[in-house]
């Protein structure tokens, strides 16, 4: 019976994250970056039951007994969020057998290294989506990175539901080596058009049986209820604004076509992802209300990435659009904030304007932006110190803490080369 | 019945006879069927219960009479078990050796009006397919598709053709009866139990509609759904369609207006399983796997699903327990280097780079699995599902127990309570009057002690 009990003991032990205790923590003599209140110099941060209680100058007060960081010479900005990652998936990223599959979730591989590798870099939370392979893919899941916690722990409550959609290339299998006559439709940027056109006018007839039956069994408890179609309830939760949209795109002309289709079926692109020529159509895409999640510098690896600029970020910033920076890769994610810089470069956007593309404006994206995205009393007590002003070229993430709870310290992580050779994490097209 | 008596006394010198090869030879041919005598021997009615020395007497392949003082007819075959003891056959509660694999490609010519029959999962008006996405407007031949993923009618009992040295195989580990759990697909069939008596007895199909398998598992290239994720919506997808089956054929048989059955055999076949009539048994291994199972279950409002395979359940305890489940757990642990978490072990610890290699600790954790979950309070039944031979389940269930079960529960497992998951407990699973003669004797008190070899395996009455 002790050996059993060992046994068990065993299991918590393998089971159990590597983090410390509490969910209480304080940050003192740093420079605190809050995204949304300025910078604080010789700051300190309180984070009480793993949400933020004061943030300000050396004044503030830190409770005794509470685990207390010293930032001097750091600077503590918000955890990290990245509105476009494949990371940590399994099972596959693009049900690519159909091109109209919302009814579909990517599930969350919740050991998967890349996760403490994220962590690495101050990543806190992500957008996990599915790939690009569909007209109309899957639904996402939207995780805090609490690696070492079962995969239920992991998402992210509150976060909104998020299906992908897709345009261009990667739909109509343009750069696919399969004879035509064995292609699958769409093949051509008009049957991508049609197909959204098809599948929600499907979806409003199904709404409208659903609709009727509900009228009708108020007066004949016989009625007879329908055929529950996940596909289509998916699309009707798109109508209705349950479930939003992120699509991928690249040009131009694709991105004007789906917010009118969109604008016509009545439903929002919530967020453009990639979104490369964004910048030609900002305007439109303000009018429209939706936002945008693009690449730092990705262009010209493939035809429709053609046109792509650096001062994509900017410019669509400066027309009033809510900006984020992502990764869609498992290496970039562990330096987001690198990316961020680049909108300084191209574009002179406002230091801090910048940094809320990995922080505030991914937040808003994915629905968290009232619990994460800046350091203020009452947020999650998601933070990243960094060893220096996360755009200096030699900063390095000393802490990442979520909930309060630190889920990477560097003076533990002696190992990371080790890692990084060690895992290529999840395969499948991207 | 006097006929009966009369072959089985006809058969005696050579059931005699043969009883005596088996001793000195256990690869020696089946007898013919007797009616036995077991006296003096130590029995294990059933788990806990002991007749410290008593007889057990078989009459036409059953049980006719169990105690400490037992009349013992003229004719009947006497074997003196001084020294030994009988246990209930032990069942192995699931394996997929003798059965055709789910993802066994079939002719290209019968794929067409089999992949209807199957009813394609039931997508029905919904459409989709790899066509035009409008249903029934032809478009591009589908690529062949390996059907039997997706065959809910199929039943694994009639399905069911060992060889003769894999029914031995598991005569020898001292199993008299299996579970049938097709190893792969995604709703691939009906569980079932069976015999493992040789093929040359009758036939071996003990129950067909044990359960209704489901699994993630998915190898249809180009079609839907391609991948684990496409799955796992299809499998809720097909459990709404027959929960609309049996709306639609409730109503039709009450004469409600607008109600008709789609008479779908796809939906039809699962309608019992989604309507609670019929146990759903998941093959689940990891962590991830139990849990959507739980998920699955919730949603589709099941009641106490079976997770066949359960490797991993001693992580996802409160899982198993929240949706009601039995688990029937394999005895083919994973490597103790490979389960879910070990790369939690890997970084942050500040001593490794990589997960350590495994402890004899965590090999030890890794078969206390079944212990684990028997202590929670999870129904567990023992099975070889996922392993080649079922020469070793006794050596497993005696691993099993070094890691920490009792013994009776151990037997419990591999007895009683896979005779309740599989629905056939009034044939099987004790030593008790009117049940199958289903015996394994071993020298000795303990089945599972290694220095106590297997003398005699009886199944339905059958001495091998």
């Amino acid at each position: 019976m002790r050996s059993f009990i060992r046994l068990c003991a065993l299991a918590a032990a393998i089971s159990a994250p590597v983090v410390l205790a509490a969910q209480d923590l304080a940050i003192k003599n740093a420079t605190i970056i809050t995204i949304t209140r300025g910078d604080i110099s010789n700051g300190t941060i309180v984070v009480r039951n793993g949400k933020i209680t004061a943030v300000g100058g050396a004044d503030v007060a830190i409770p005794a007994g509470v685990k207390t960081i010293d930032g001097t010479g750091k600077f503590v900005m918000p955890g990290i969020i990245d509105a476009h990652s494949h990371a940590a998936l399994e099972n596959g990223i693009n049900e690519g057998s159909e091109s109209v599959t919302p009814e579909v979730q990517v599930q969350l591989r919740n050991d998967d290294p890349v996760i403490y590798r994220a962590l690495a870099g101050g990543v806190t939370a992500a957008l996990l989506l599915h790939g690009s392979a569909n007209t109309i893919g899957g639904q996402a899941r939207i995780i805090k990175m609490r690696w070492g916690q079962p995969a239920d722990s992991m998402y992210f409550k509150g976060a909104f539901r998020i299906v992908k959609f897709a345009l261009g290339e990667n739909v109509t299998q343009a750069s696919s080596t399969t004879p035509v006559d064995e292609k699958r439709f769409p093949m051509s940027r008009m049957g991508v058009e049609f197909t959204v056109r098809y599948w929600f006018q499907k979806a409003k007839e199904y709404d409208q049986e659903w609709n009727e039956y509900r009228a009708a069994v108020k007066t004949s408890p016989n009625t007879i209820m329908p055929r529950r179609d996940l596909r289509l309830e998916a699309l009707c939760d798109i109508l209705h604004g349950d479930l939003k949209v992120h699509s991928h795109s690249y040009r131009a002309d694709e991105i004007l076509m789906l917010i009118r289709v969109a604008e016509e079926n009545g439903f929002k692109v919530h967020t453009f992802q990639h979104v490369l020529e964004g910048y030609k159509v900002a305007d439109e895409i303000a009018k429209h209300g939706a936002m945008a999640s693009t690449f730092a510098d990705m262009w010209g690896y493939k035809v429709e990435a053609w046109d792509a600029t650096s001062y994509n970020m900017a410019l669509m910033s400066q027309r009033g659009i809510v900006v984020s920076v992502n990764s869609d890769s498992d290496e970039r994610i562990r330096r987001l904030y690198q990316e961020a810089g680049v909108g300084v470069r191209y574009g002179n956007m406002p230091v801090n304007e910048a940094l809320k593309m990995v922080t505030l404006n991914p937040a808003k994206q994915i629905g968290v932006d009232k619990m994460v995205g800046s350091l203020e009393p009452g947020k999650d007590g998601d933070i990243a110190i960094f060893s220096a002003h996360p755009f200096a070229p030699d900063a390095m993430v000393e802490y990442t803490i979520i909930d309060g709870k630190v889920y990477f310290d560097r003076n533990q992580a002696s190992t990371l080369r080790k890692i990084a050779g060690d895992s290529k994490g999840p395969g499948g097209t991207r | 019945m006097a006929r009966r008596l009369l072959l089985a006394a006809a058969a005696l010198p050579i059931a005699f006879a043969t009883a005596v090869a088996q001793a000195n030879n256990p690869a020696a041919p089946a007898s013919s069927r007797a009616d036995y005598a077991l006296t003096n021997v130590r029995i294990v009615v059933s788990p806990g219960k002991v007749i410290e020395r008593g007889t057990v007497l078989t009459r036409d392949g059953r049980i006719a009479a169990v105690g400490a003082n037992v009349n013992i007819p003229a004719g009947v075959v006497k074997m003196d078990l001084a020294g030994h003891t009988v246990y209930a056959g032990l069942i192995d509660a699931a394996t997929s050796i003798g059965l055709p694999s789910p993802t066994r490609a079939l002719p290209a010519a019968a794929d067409a009006g089999a992949a209807a029959a199957a009813g394609r999962g039931g997508r029905g008006a919904a459409g989709g397919g790899r066509g035009v996405p409008v249903a029934g407007r032809g478009g591009p031949p589908a690529p062949p598709v390996i059907l039997p993923e997706v065959d809910a009618n199929a039943e694994a009992a009639d399905q069911f053709s060992p060889t003769e040295d894999q029914l031995k195989a598991f005569r020898a580990g001292g199993v008299t009866t299996v579970g049938l759990v097709f190893d792969g697909g995604i709703f691939p069939g009906r569980v079932g139990a069976a015999l493992t008596a040789a093929r040359s007895s009758g036939p071996l199909t003990l129950k067909s509609d044990a359960g209704q398998e489901v699994a993630f598992g998915t190898k249809r290239g180009g079609v839907y759904p391609a991948t684990g994720i496409g799955v796992i919506a299809y499998i809720r997808q097909a459990f709404l369609d027959a929960q609309y089956e049996s709306r639609l054929d409730k109503a039709f048989k009450a004469g409600t207006p607008g109600g008709r059955p789609v008479n779908d055999p796809f939906r039809r076949a699962l309608m019992p399983a989604a309507t609670n009539e019929m146990s759903s048994w998941f093959v689940a291994s990891t962590e991830r796997q139990i849990t959507r199972v739980g998920e699955i279950s919730k949603e589709m409002g099941l009641k106490s699903p079976i997770v066949v395979g359960s490797q991993e359940g001693w992580r996802v305890i409160s899982a198993l327990k929240t949706s009601g489940a039995t688990a029937v757990v394999s005895l083919q642990w994973p490597s103790a280097d490979s389960i879910t978490g070990r790369n939690f072990l890997a970084v942050g610890s500040g001593k490794t780079g990589v997960a350590p290699a495994a402890s004899a600790a965590d090999i030890a954790e890794v078969h206390a699995n079944a212990a684990a979950l028997t202590k929670a309070g999870i129904p567990v039944a023992l099975a070889s599902f996922g392993g080649e031979s079922g020469l070793t389940f006794r050596d497993r269930i005696r691993a099993t127990i070094e890691a920490g079960m009792s013994s009776d529960d151990a037997l419990k497992a591999a007895t009683v309570t896979p005779a309740a998951v599989l629905g056939i407990t009034a044939a099987v699973g004790t030593i008790e009057v009117g049940k199958l003669a289903n015996f394994v004797v071993v020298s000795g008190n303990d089945l599972f002690a290694a220095t106590n070899p297997i003398k005699h395996v009886f199944i339905e009455g059958r001495l091998y």
